[in-house]
């Protein structure tokens, strides 16, 4: 009989597919591990490559939960592959590329160009006040709870799971997305940004934007950072209500 | 630094005509639309359950409605008037709806592949509304068209004669899940979309509002089946004499009385 | 064959990489970046805890100014730094997080009032003054006088890359993602680009520049045990070594973070220990002040990681499966602070052991954290050696760091130095004399050079297995050439080294697929790789004295008389096993700070013989000079080092304009 203590048979079916080799076909392989302790999907992914199969391609950059490059579908949902114990997982994990996004090959997906894309569309940056700044003088002050807000803000990794999860999105290429909303939100938070409610709406006062959001939440509940996403949305779509009626 | 500040409020925007106002107008309208509906076909729940309390009871929210206490005479044509104003509701909150749909069969694989493999409550949520409002096109603008048309059948004999004799339960049986799943799911969505009684813990209040909304589902569920059965009892029962009006047993000799 | 043409080619997405790229683009030249991910996936994501500048706002940190940095970064390099490119970092540091500040970075402020902190082990209530409500808060670092090191809770590099990659987006820097270059493009004489793989084709690309600029970080990865990101294996370090011109300074100088969270290696922030954490023991016990009465768990990074090392081996480690480590404490910080201020702590602690830091214990060892050995530059940022070829960041050894980087300088250092090379490299676009005029033979020659070793690779059937090879040379790292040092390991690890690299001159792979074929990505880099762990274990054996970072159990005195010089490390020949080594002596006779204790750390050393004579100049100079400012005119002025841009004093709440 099977030791209690004896470490589990993992096994990992994983989405295969390399676009750039002719005649390649979408299919799921099987490889079989052995847990270890501490095993995440970092680990293991590296452990099959290492040993089983070195064509095998995803991305780590990280492997800290910080940067968002190993989002993968783990068992059907987005979540960060590096911060993912197996031991929370079934002895059978499912493993496939976020979708939406283009993909490279097997588990890795570009991410950067959406987000470069989205970045560009929805002018994810200050813009401040016309005329410079004196890098001398001290810096303009910020009420430190203000400052807090923003950063909690601030913290989206652009890991794509808010995206991949999101139903609009899956229908809709067009659709900015809970990380674009975020990033509105972001910047409306910010006294340094100098847009207002009118600019704000010309980059989300539409249904690729804020009013194409269909409040299915999957953005929330995936997202590895906890963004306030509902909140977010459902504030924005207020103030560009607002703006829209006005 | 000079070179620091060439990005200055609203560079690349001047130069762009002006965003529609539509979509913010028309995201409005699908909610208010939809909050709307959903309101009414709860208070509708309550006037056609108190077929429940009695047949009187009923018969006087009827009468109320078209006009009686206050005119001294019932004119059916009011309810019509109603009608009208809640099929104009219907017809344009679905078509705001619309909008959502997945426009194409790859928009439909890519959701129902979506929604089967994320297995997550609100996204599945949504599909129900979908499906349920796909329903309803049909269903609740047949059961409108008869309303608009026979505004004077409402009564206790005479909605009861339609639901048995006229064989209008099975399409209330299923209209009625339609509606308690789409009204239910698309009020609690009204409340995460806009953000109302969010509080200060907005995870604990989602979880209090989505625990509200099956309750209610429950409750309405409960209480149309109940109701539903009444009609069903009372046309049975009343199959004979399809096409006679209730009277009221104040106006009446109490029918036991006279059996006596 | 594909070229690309633009002005500035910058190898690397980092903030280095990007702050230089917005400079030379806003002084008007075309600037592109490579990078081998997405730019803000880069590991400068990964500096949690700050930024030193010394704004002096909060209370702790009244009286901090450039001096008191500059003394505390010179300390910390243990006098290997270069003294003039440290004054213009800690002159420009503040007007870097004044500008990140401007740009966006939701900087952690300053709040009126009491407020209580965990010093020593103890509470303590800190007033902060009304007037510097709302400014930049500054919280404690290791090897600091003041506290200096400006965050934003502990995800300072986060909040900086996402604005400063947005600044570059802003400014239309187009980022070529998933690019990694292989070679760079010369004359023998001048930089003219590169040769680049594309990351998702396979495809081989020319990229050619008036000037090239590496900022791809460090080179953690050359070991098993390290903080650093998968990516950061030194190919920036190595492609500049091939040039056999560019020369790598202090490569034997690595440094190991105290506190990287057993066995995974992930970093927990020096915020942890700067905030009141406290290290102890399988007893409990809390032993760093036994060892460093003075600064205990702050003192600088190589002394806290030694001691830790040499108490575990006297016995008293914490006994786990995969090996000994020990505990870092911050229950005593509470709940609030920890969930606000240190909340990546616990989120790593979280989802990596499992543990609430809340209430439990963090197991942690030392483990590689930062290559302070780099790319030799001026002050400008440009490599003496080879013309057109610049450096910034990690990459470099511009030299502020030394043989001992303080926490809160590396994130600082890529920002300045971005923004100060960014002007030089924008000036050296600007003058005629540098407008390139690019033979396409020789790109042509350089491309197809690349294409046939890859070729060769690839073509090999059972060669060796490339993750086989990095995996020896990890392991031969982290157990020879890691915190304790000895002449006879490191000749070892040398010989071992050797040996890979020759059967890595062999390497194959199993697959030949078009695409980014992971395993060929091994194979080209561990050959790199190999060359780039040879020139730290070479230089360390060769070095016989400890300095900063570099210690050696057999020479554990610091030598001045012999060894105040960097070593400067170029391949010359792609036969060649070993690296050329040279040496460039630092002068005494011209530091600012003349060799001394570092205030924390042993004690004895060995002086240069001109350290006397400077100390009595610098001695003099201090009776005589009217303030600060003439005082340091007068022993080493540096202003006209810096871009006339960035000069000028740095106004502070006590030092108002």
């Amino acid at each position: 009989m099977a030791d209690a203590n004896a470490p589990r048979k993992l096994t990992f079916k994983i989405l295969r597919y390399n676009p750039r080799l002719p005649g390649d076909k979408p299919r799921l392989q099987s490889y079989e591990l052995e847990e270890s302790a501490g095993m995440t999907l970092f680990i293991a992914l590296n452990e099959i490559r290492d040993r089983q199969d070195a064509s095998l391609a995803f991305d780590f950059v990280c492997r800290a939960g910080i940067c968002g490059s190993c989002a993968m579908m783990i068992d059907g949902r987005p979540g960060l592959a590096c911060r993912t114990l197996t031991k929370n997982l079934g002895a059978e994990v499912t493993l496939a590329p976020l979708p939406v996004f283009e993909l490279v090959a097997d588990l890795s997906v570009d991410t950067g160009k959406w987000m470069r894309g989205m970045s560009e569309r929805l002018e994810t940056w200050v813009h401040a006040k016309q005329g410079e700044i004196d890098l001398r003088r001290i810096e303009e002050r910020m009420d430190p709870d203000l400052a807090e807000e923003i950063f909690e803000l601030d913290r989206c990794i652009e890991c794509g799971c808010c995206v991949a999860g999101c139903g609009t999105a899956r229908m809709r290429e067009d659709f900015v997305g809970a990380v674009g909303l975020n990033k509105i939100a972001r910047f409306r938070l910010d006294p340094r940004d100098t847009r207002t409610d009118e600019d704000f709406y010309e980059l989300v006062g539409d249904d690729d934007g804020v009013f194409g959001c269909m409040s299915l939440l999957g953005c929330h509940d995936v997202c590895p950072k906890q963004l306030p996403l509902q909140t977010q949305i459902a504030f924005l779509r207020r103030k560009m209500l607002k703006q829209g009626l006005a | 630094m000079d070179s620091s500040q060439n990005v200055i409020a609203g560079v690349g925007l001047a130069d762009r005509p002006r965003k529609s106002r539509w979509p913010a107008r028309m995201d409005f309208a699908q909610s208010a639309s939809g909050l709307a509906l959903g309101l009414f076909m709860w208070g509708h729940m309550f006037f056609v359950s108190t077929i429940l309390l009695s047949k009187d009871a009923m018969w006087a929210v009827t009468k109320f409605f078209e006009g009686y206490f206050i005119l001294g005479t019932a004119y059916p044509v009011v309810v019509s008037g109603v009608v009208a104003g809640v099929l104009a509701l219907v017809v344009l909150h679905a078509f705001l709806a619309m909008r959502k749909f997945p426009a194409n069969y790859r928009q439909y694989r890519a959701f129902t592949g979506h929604r089967a493999l994320m297995d997550h409550g609100d996204t599945t949520l949504w599909w129900v509304q979908f499906l349920t409002g796909f329903a309803l096109f049909f269903l609740a603008a047949v059961h409108l068209y008869q309303m608009l048309m026979h505004p004077g059948d409402i009564g206790p004999y005479g909605s009861a004669d339609r639901v048995w004799s006229g064989r209008w339960w099975p399409i209330y049986l299923v209209m009625l899940f339609a509606v308690e799943l789409h009204g239910g799911i698309g009020l609690y969505r009204l409340c995460v979309k806009w953000g109302w009684f969010e509080g200060k813990d907005p995870a604990a209040s989602r979880r209090r509002l989505k625990a509200a909304k099956w309750l209610l589902t429950a409750f309405f569920l409960a209480l149309g089946l109940a109701t539903l059965g009444a009609y069903m009892k009372i046309g049975y029962e009343h199959r004979d004499r399809v096409g006679e009006r209730y009277t009221p047993s104040w106006v009446l000799p109490d029918p036991k009385e006279k059996a006596q | 064959m594909k070229i690309v043409y633009t002005d500035v080619l910058v190898i690397g997405g980092g903030l280095a990489g990007l702050r230089l790229a917005i400079g030379a683009k806003r002084r008007g030249h075309e600037a592109l970046i490579l990078s081998l991910v997405p730019a803000k996936r880069s590991h400068s994501k990964a500096a949690q805890g700050g930024m030193q500048a010394s704004l002096g706002n909060v209370a702790k940190g009244q009286g901090d100014n450039e001096d008191v940095h500059f003394e505390d970064t010179v300390r910390g390099s243990d006098w290997g730094a270069d003294q003039e490119v440290v004054r213009m970092f800690v002159n420009t540091s503040p007007k870097a997080v004044r500008e990140l500040a401007a740009w966006g970075v939701p900087w952690s402020r300053v709040r009126k009032g009491d407020r209580q902190v965990v010093i020593n082990g103890q509470k303590v209530t800190i007033t902060e003054r009304d007037e510097a409500h709302g400014t930049v808060a500054q919280r404690d670092f290791g090897g600091t006088k003041k506290w200096r090191t400006c965050y934003v809770a502990d995800a300072t590099g986060h909040a900086m890359i996402t604005a400063v990659a947005d600044q570059a987006i802003a400014d239309s820097i187009p980022v070529h993602e998933r690019k990694e270059a292989l070679a760079l493009i010369h004359d023998g004489g001048r930089c003219l680009g590169a040769v680049v793989r594309d990351l998702t084709t396979g495809e081989i690309l020319a990229y050619v520049a008036k000037a090239t600029a590496i900022a791809t970080g460090g080179a953690g990865r050359l070991y098993r045990s390290t903080t650093n990101a998968v990516i950061c294996e030194g190919m920036g370090h190595a492609i500049a070594m091939e040039t056999g011109m560019a020369a790598l300074g202090n490569m034997e100088a690595v440094q190991f973070h105290p506190t990287a969270i057993f066995p995974a290696g992930i970093l927990v922030t020096e915020g942890c220990r700067g905030d009141g954490g406290l290290l102890k023991d399988a007893s409990g016990h809390r032993f760093m002040p036994d060892y460093e009465p003075e600064k205990k768990e702050l003192a600088s990074r190589d002394v806290v990681s030694r001691r830790m090392e040499e108490h575990i081996k006297k016995g008293n480690g914490v006994k786990s499966r995969f090996g000994e480590h020990l505990w870092l404490d911050i229950t005593l910080l509470g709940e609030h602070h920890i969930r606000h201020n240190l909340r990546e702590v616990w989120d790593i602690c979280h989802y990596f052991l499992g543990v609430d830091p809340v209430k439990d214990l963090i197991a942690v060892r030392p483990a590689q954290h930062y290559t302070m050995g780099g790319v030799r530059t001026k002050p400008t940022g440009e490599s003496p050696t080879l013309k057109g070829l610049f450096s910034a960041g990690e990459a470099a050894c511009w030299d502020m760091h030394g043989f001992n980087r303080l926490g809160g300088n590396s994130v600082a250092e890529t920002v300045v130095a971005g923004m100060i090379v960014g002007e030089f490299i924008a000036d050296f676009c600007d003058r005629p004399e540098n407008a390139a005029t690019v033979p396409i033979g020789l790109v042509e020659e350089f491309v197809e050079r690349e294409k046939a070793k890859l070729e060769a690779i690839v073509n090999r059937r059972g060669g060796e297995d490339p993750s086989a090879l990095k995996l020896e040379m990890q392991d031969l790292m982290t157990s020879l050439v890691g915190i304790f040092r000895t002449g006879p390991e490191l000749e070892r690890a040398v010989d071992g080294l050797q040996k890979l690299l020759a059967r890595s001159r062999n390497v194959g792979v199993k697959s030949s697929a078009p695409g980014p074929n992971p395993e060929l990505v091994t194979a080209y880099r561990v050959q790199r790789m190999l060359k780039l762990a040879l020139t730290i274990a070479y230089g360390a054996s060769v070095r016989t004295e400890s300095r900063g970072a570099h210690f050696r159990s057999d020479y554990p005195r610091r030598n001045d008389a012999e060894w105040l010089k960097r070593t400067l490390a170029t391949w010359k020949s792609d036969a060649d096993t070993l690296p050329t080594l040279d040496y460039e002596p630092l002068d005494v006779k011209r530091m600012e700070l003349p060799p001394g204790w570092r205030g924390y750390g042993a004690k004895d050393y060995i002086d240069h013989p001109d350290t006397p004579a400077r100390a009595a100049e610098v001695e003099a100079a201090k009776a005589a000079a009217a303030d600060r400012f003439a005082l340091q005119q007068a022993l080493m002025p540096y202003d006209q080092l810096l871009p006339s841009v960035l000069r000028g004093r740095n106004e502070r709440i006590d030092e108002p304009f």
